[in-house]
């Protein structure tokens, strides 16, 4: 897609893309025994969540600075690896986190036991 | 959450389209995978036995043959009170009885030497610790007095007390409770039952003095008539009121105990006046909503699950324990536990489907519902000679910890095994489970 194209979409159709964010985002979260979904930014700031605040700022922040860690461990060992996904199984329930550049995304499930 | 601004809405999107396939084909994995079944971690060191770490007890309490009625630990956990009176039948309102604390994470603590004694006028029924100031205890006395001590101070501990007025209980009080005032969560009054069929609220107001703000009384025409019941006692019009425990899901539900051996479930926004003629300076309310299928003989002890709201246990002298939902009359469970009495019955505050159970027989017995629905899991011995357990707590700071009290004038702290002290995998579906089996 052309420059030009994608400013004239983000100019004249910008419901489009939040549009197309929210039904991934649902999909998502309508899958078996999600518990919650959120988007982080690179600084590690929540921009959406199906959690409420505390808990949604709590998950953001240790998971941030997990991934990073995560990332810079698979480098380390391997520079020309890198992290594709994050999976925390704990007790209670597994954490994914789906890293990118820009973003990650983190999500919760009660797994079937 | 800051609303998506246009400017990241292309970039987020473009990225969810890039991971969206890898996270469900992930999820679906998940879902169906067996990999981890019966996969588990253990981070501690088990602690495999429960062991007695503390015996505690007042010499001159035990000499007059007193009774440890009720245990309560304070708001840190550190310290663990015990009241002394009787349980048995008897004019008690005159015995010399004690409130006696331990701190158990004082360096040389002495068994038989409590921290802090207060001398009490009359057998004290009922003990319980404030919520937030770790020195401060509420009793009940068998006169139907409801005292208010600082621990703290041992020359003059009396805080507040009720005094012997028109609005006090004519009955021995059986429990009491701090409940945090309407407005100012961080302010607390205190709550008692007592066999007089009241269930009263007393607030701090002016020097020494425990005053009346609300109050509700039972009587046996008000009755929910949703279970039939005996017929009462030609004459008797009182529902006598002998345990109280609070929802910890909906802070205005509570159960109370009686002596028909019914539950009822009440709340503290109930308007309807109660047909008594006690005297009261506020007006009595009647409180109950529901009248839950009763036990073979009096209920001491009612438990709210801290894990489920519709779920409460109750402990009667018919030596069962019933499971009951909210949601119907008929318990879900009935469990004899006792060919004697059961006193006292508390759910774990840590573990969903373990309570502790205190019997006539002078046993402490731990059920976990996980592993059997029929059998204790553990039964400890509490008394050589088989007197009665009368009373017991969990520590909700220490989890670990379960102080039991008997009809020797000793206070016992156990120490569970780790299998009580933490959450199996579905623990809390578990509890579900077996909320969800009211009959439809």
């Amino acid at each position: 897609m052309g420059v030009t194209t994608k400013n004239l979409l983000v100019n004249f159709c910008p419901d489009l893309f939040q549009a197309e964010v929210e039904e991934t985002l649902k999909r998502i979260q309508s899958h078996k025994g999600v518990i919650g979904t959120m988007v982080v930014n690179a600084e590690g700031i929540p921009i959406r969540t199906t959690l409420d605040n505390s808990t949604t700022v709590q998950y953001a922040g240790l998971l941030h600075q997990l991934t990073m860690k995560a990332r810079s461990t698979v480098r380390d060992i391997d520079p020309q690896n890198d992290l594709t996904f994050l999976r925390i199984r704990s007790k209670k329930h597994e954490i994914m986190v789906a890293p990118d550049k820009e973003y990650l995304l983190i999500v919760i499930q009660n797994p079937c036991e | 959450m800051p609303p998506g601004s246009r400017h990241n809405s292309p970039g987020l999107a473009a990225f969810l389209r890039r991971v969206e396939a890898m996270v469900i084909r992930e999820l679906n994995k998940n879902w169906q995978s067996h990999a981890f079944d019966g996969f588990e971690v253990n981070w501690t060191e088990p602690q495999q036995t429960v062991t007695c770490l503390h015996t505690l007890g007042y010499p001159p309490a035990q000499g007059q043959g007193l009774h440890v009625t009720s245990v309560s630990w304070n708001s840190t956990g550190s310290v663990v009170a015990c009241a002394y009176g009787r349980l048995d039948d008897g004019d008690w309102s005159t015995l010399k009885a004690f409130v006696c604390a331990w701190n158990l994470d004082r360096r040389g603590l002495n068994p038989r030497q409590p921290s802090a004694v207060v001398e009490v006028p009359s057998a004290v029924m009922c003990l319980a610790f404030h919520p937030t100031q770790p020195s401060h205890i509420a009793g009940g006395l068998y006169s139907g007095e409801v005292l208010v001590w600082d621990m703290s101070r041992p020359e003059d501990p009396l805080l507040w007390r009720t005094g012997l007025t028109d609005d006090t209980h004519t009955d021995p009080v059986y429990q009491v409770v701090w409940l945090p005032e309407p407005r100012y969560s961080y302010r607390f009054r205190v709550l008692s039952v007592a066999t007089d069929g009241k269930v009263l609220l007393w607030q701090a107001a002016g020097p020494g003095q425990l005053q009346l703000t609300e109050g509700f009384a039972l009587v046996v025409q008000q009755l929910p008539r949703n279970t039939k019941l005996k017929k009462p006692h030609r004459g008797e019009t009182e529902v006598g009121t002998t345990a109280v425990a609070f929802s910890s899901f909906d802070p205005s539900l509570f159960v109370l105990g009686t002596e028909g051996g019914f539950p009822l479930k009440c709340s503290l926004a109930a308007e309807e006046a109660a047909l008594t003629r006690m005297p009261s300076s506020v007006s009595l309310r009647a409180p109950a909503q529901f009248t839950f299928s009763p036990h073979g003989g009096p209920v001491y002890s009612v438990s709210c699950s801290p894990f489920h709201r519709n779920l409460f246990l109750s402990a009667g002298t018919d030596g069962h324990i019933h499971l009951y939902s909210m949601l119907q009359a008929q318990p879900l469970t009935s469990l004899q536990l006792s060919h004697k009495y059961l006193f006292a019955v508390r759910w774990s505050p840590v573990r969903p489907l373990v309570f502790a159970a205190a019997s006539g027989e002078g046993d402490v017995q731990l059920f976990d519902l996980q592993k059997s629905s029929q059998k204790p899991t553990v039964s400890i011995k509490q008394t050589q000679d088989e007197s009665p357990v009368y009373c017991l707590e969990f520590n909700c700071q220490q989890t670990q910890l379960l102080a039991a009290g008997d009809a020797k004038g000793t206070v016992k702290v156990w120490q569970l095994s780790t299998e009580f002290t933490e959450q199996g995998p579905s623990e809390t579906e578990d509890l579900e489970q077996l909320a969800a089996e009211v009959a439809t």
